[in-house]
């Protein structure tokens, strides 16, 4: 399953095994916290188990920042 | 599912170190009577201070500013341009339709007006650029202030970045910096007051309050801040939060608890005005005037 991913201002890419894909599995794949980040699709906050589709519009929001 | 603990609808926010799920509407309650409480508890202003929000664009500037008009304050913004490329002219624009859409004043310097811009400052300075750049920030904050008319200046450090800076300050006994590390720095000495209402706030919080909210923030980071001590900090203590949620807060507080109140008494630090553009400094010069000194220097070699 591919999926199109917005994050930091730009369009990731990824591609998973089988068709179903949790909100933690997208976090662990950009290697992400769910501490410091989350995944909004389609406008919702979603929890970690959420089964994300094919198609939706997902968004990753990292909210660590420095400098 | 989880549901809200006020009013039994599904949750949208779990916050696992108060073990609290909230709703979308109770979750933006929550934050903003978190701010009131903290602005009340560590007596930062009142409604009758004009406030200048330090305003960068991204989420923690933008979720104070928005939190604090909410709760009925007197909050305008000041966004300091950095002259970072893209990333300066993105965050500007997005400070800007912000203040806007909130109906308030954003006043916008730009540092390669008054000194020069971050990118040829990083050339000819040995400090780290978030060093240059904190200096400058702070500095410019505290004149415009004054210029302006404003009695407090709001930054958007958040629990994060405080627990962050502990960390750093701790792990090299920094103790000038831990004298000061306090969410509410006295005005005096030419410096206005300047306080952190996010203090208690963790970065995700403040993420969550800003996409509730609609607002329209900076999700790219500064280019120079790749690397940055801060960061590692962060994302350690990250993962000691989640093993054992709550343990930033609980760093934060008991230091400001336990051990603030010991470093201040030791606190005595002699500031008088720079014999250049008259801001407070330790020294005869202060550190910008001879951060110019050395950027006209350099221009001439």
């Amino acid at each position: 399953m591919k999926l199109r991913v917005q994050y930091r201002g730009k369009e990731l890419e990824l591609e998973f095994e089988g068709d179903k894909v949790k909100a933690k599995d997208l976090l662990k794949a950009i290697n992400l916290s769910r501490e410091y980040a989350f995944v909004v699709v389609n406008g919702e906050v979603v929890e970690e188990d959420y089964y994300i589709k094919e198609g939706d519009q997902v968004r990753v929001i990292n909210a660590i920042s420095g400098g | 599912m989880k549901r809200c603990a006020k009013c039994s609808q599904k949750a949208v926010v779990y916050l696992p170190h108060h073990r609290l799920a909230l709703c979308k509407v109770h979750y933006l309650e929550w934050f903003e009577r978190r701010v009131e409480r903290t602005i009340k508890e560590f007596r930062m202003f009142s409604r009758e201070d004009r406030v200048l929000v330090a305003v960068s664009g991204g989420k923690d500037s933008l979720s104070l500013w928005h939190a604090l008009h909410k709760l009925g304050y007197q909050a305008d913004g000041l966004y300091i341009n950095l002259g970072i490329g893209e990333y300066s002219k993105l965050s500007e624009e997005k400070a800007k339709k912000f203040a806007q859409g909130l109906g308030r004043t954003l006043h916008v310097i730009r540092l390669k007006d008054l000194v020069e811009d971050i990118p040829t400052l990083k050339e000819i300075e040995k400090r780290p650029a978030c060093s240059v750049c904190g200096n400058l920030k702070r500095y410019y904050m505290n004149k415009s202030a004054k210029e302006l008319g404003f009695s407090v200046i709001a930054t958007g450090h958040n629990l994060d970045d405080e627990s962050a800076t502990l960390m750093g300050n701790v792990l090299s006994w920094n103790l000038g910096y831990l004298q000061r590390q306090y969410p509410v720095l006295k005005e005096g000495n030419g410096f206005v007051k300047k306080v952190k209402p996010l203090c208690l706030i963790t970065e995700k919080e403040s993420a969550l309050y800003a996409l509730l909210s609609n607002i329209d923030f900076v999700e790219e980071e500064c280019p120079y801040s790749v690397g940055a001590s801060s960061i590692e900090h962060k994302l350690l203590l990250s993962q000691i939060e989640e093993k054992s949620p709550g343990t930033k807060l609980r760093f934060y507080l008991e230091f400001l608890r336990k051990v603030q109140p010991l470093l201040r008494q030791e606190e005595k630090l002699e500031l008088k005005p720079c014999s250049i553009c008259g801001e407070p400094t330790s020294a005869d010069v202060c550190s910008v005037c001879r951060l110019k000194q050395r950027l006209t220097l350099s221009e001439k070699g």
